[in-house]
């Protein structure tokens, strides 16, 4: 397949999915505050909170390089725990294009852009216990020009009244494997993200999240973290420990460096809606 | 009308899939290099890289000469040269043992690792096989060696 044509499906994709019908938009909640669902991801993983029409959201993402173990606490304390070195960071902005769709864009520091889909199935009500939402995306390294990784999954969600949330998300990554598929044994992961979070204070959160590889390509750690997080108005500030730095679905599936190390990192977020 | 329509975007995505990274960006001075043997006969025993990496056959050849090292590759014999077959100069060692490139001895000669018997090969290098190639040629060893 040629990459003009890959990328006229990707847009084929991504438009199919936003202009898929919205049965069970209710677009008048979408702008109202989730006290259990503040945000649109927890550390790396996205949450099922649905975007307003022609809302949108931005998102920094920042992970320092240094594994905070390296070294005494006098050597961590005189780096500044991590912040003297490098990060990968990300861009992520997102825009609610049909009611319970949302469509987003995320560049990291590595090259890596990902543009994603995301479409509300069934919302959580009385006599429902589950949101669940589509996911799709495709990424390509060197600014889109090189290989392309779509994915495609689901983000299975269930609040606790205004205290908690859970989630489970399986995803499918094709690509994840970096080498020509000709010379590899596996070129597609299967992951199943895990996540919460808990709502310890009136804008106080916990948040962990944990995405074990259940097959195929699957080097290096699993990916996983908590966090501590500040809900200020319509911002999030998130400081956040992780094992690996990836924050796209490709990343994910790759996992981290080292299972031993821990890094420090931060996320800030703000809706505009 | 909403399953149809996931349906189509998941068809769409699983589409897409076949954008994956070329094996020639891997594959480096010999952009048509492919794990078959077949493929690797041709672009590496008997081929010089555009780079400049000398063809196995200048040495490992019965025209006109003894073949180095007591292995021909020339065209029509060096399957039965390597595949299962003992190397003469390192007893015990099996220079392509099929379903595993890190024990066969002609990997091993080509990455120049410690304890083989001689120099790295080609003799003439640098310029050596890039690191693609040989993984490329580990991966016809990994699948069997076959004769394709």
């Amino acid at each position: 397949m040629t990459r003009p044509l890959a990328i006229r499906l990707s847009v084929a994709l991504l438009t199919v999915l936003l202009f898929a019908p919205a049965v069970s938009a209710q677009p008048a909640d979408d702008g109202a505050l989730k006290l259990a669902e503040p945000d649109f991801t927890l550390i790396a993983l996205p949450t099922a909170l649905r975007l307003p029409k022609f809302g949108s959201a931005f998102l920094v993402t920042h992970r320092f390089t240094r594994p905070l173990g390296s070294g005494d606490f006098g050597d961590l304390a005189a780096d500044f725990f991590g912040m003297d070195t490098g990060a990968q960071i990300g861009l992520e902005y997102r825009f609610g294009i049909i009611p319970s769709g949302q469509i987003g864009v995320l560049r990291t520091s590595d090259r890596q852009i990902e543009f994603f889909a995301e479409y509300g199935i069934f919302r959580q009500r009385p006599g429902r216990w589950l949101e669940v939402m589509a996911l799709a995306s495709i990424e390509g390294g060197d600014n889109f020009k090189d290989a392309k990784s779509p994915a495609l999954g689901a983000i299975v969600s269930r609040r606790v009244g205004d205290v908690a949330a859970f989630y489970v998300e399986p995803i499918w990554v094709n690509n994840s494997n970096p080498l020509p598929k000709e010379v590899v044994d596996h070129n597609d992961t299967f992951m199943i993200g895990l996540g919460a979070r808990i709502r310890i204070r009136p804008t106080v959160y916990i948040v962990g999240e944990f995405t074990p590889r259940v097959s195929g390509y699957r080097p290096g750690s699993t990916q996983g973290g908590v966090a501590i997080e500040k809900r200020a108005g319509g911002h999030m500030f998130q400081l956040n420990f992780g094992d690996a730095f990836g924050t796209t679905m490709t990343q994910i599936a790759r996992g981290g460096p080292d299972g031993s190390n821990w890094y420090l990192g931060f996320n800030i977020s703000r809706k505009f809606y | 009308m909403r399953t149809p329509h996931i349906a189509i975007a998941a068809l769409a995505c699983v589409t897409v899939a076949g954008c994956d990274q070329k094996l020639s960006t891997l594959a480096g001075p010999t952009p048509n290099l492919e794990p078959t043997f077949a493929s690797v006969q041709s672009q590496i025993f008997e081929s010089t890289d555009v780079v400049g990496r000398q063809a196995c056959v200048n040495c490992h050849t019965n025209v006109g000469r003894t073949p180095a090292g007591g292995l021909n590759l020339v065209h029509g014999v060096a399957y039965d040269q390597i595949v299962n077959v003992v190397s003469p100069r390192k007893p015990g060692a099996i220079r392509v043992l099929p379903g595993d490139p890190e024990n066969s001895y002609l990997v091993q000669k080509l990455e120049g690792r410690a304890g083989i018997v001689g120099v790295r090969m080609p003799q003439s290098g640098p310029p050596f096989l890039t690191d693609g190639q040989i993984l490329i040629l580990k991966r016809w060893i990994a699948l069997g060696a076959p004769r394709n």
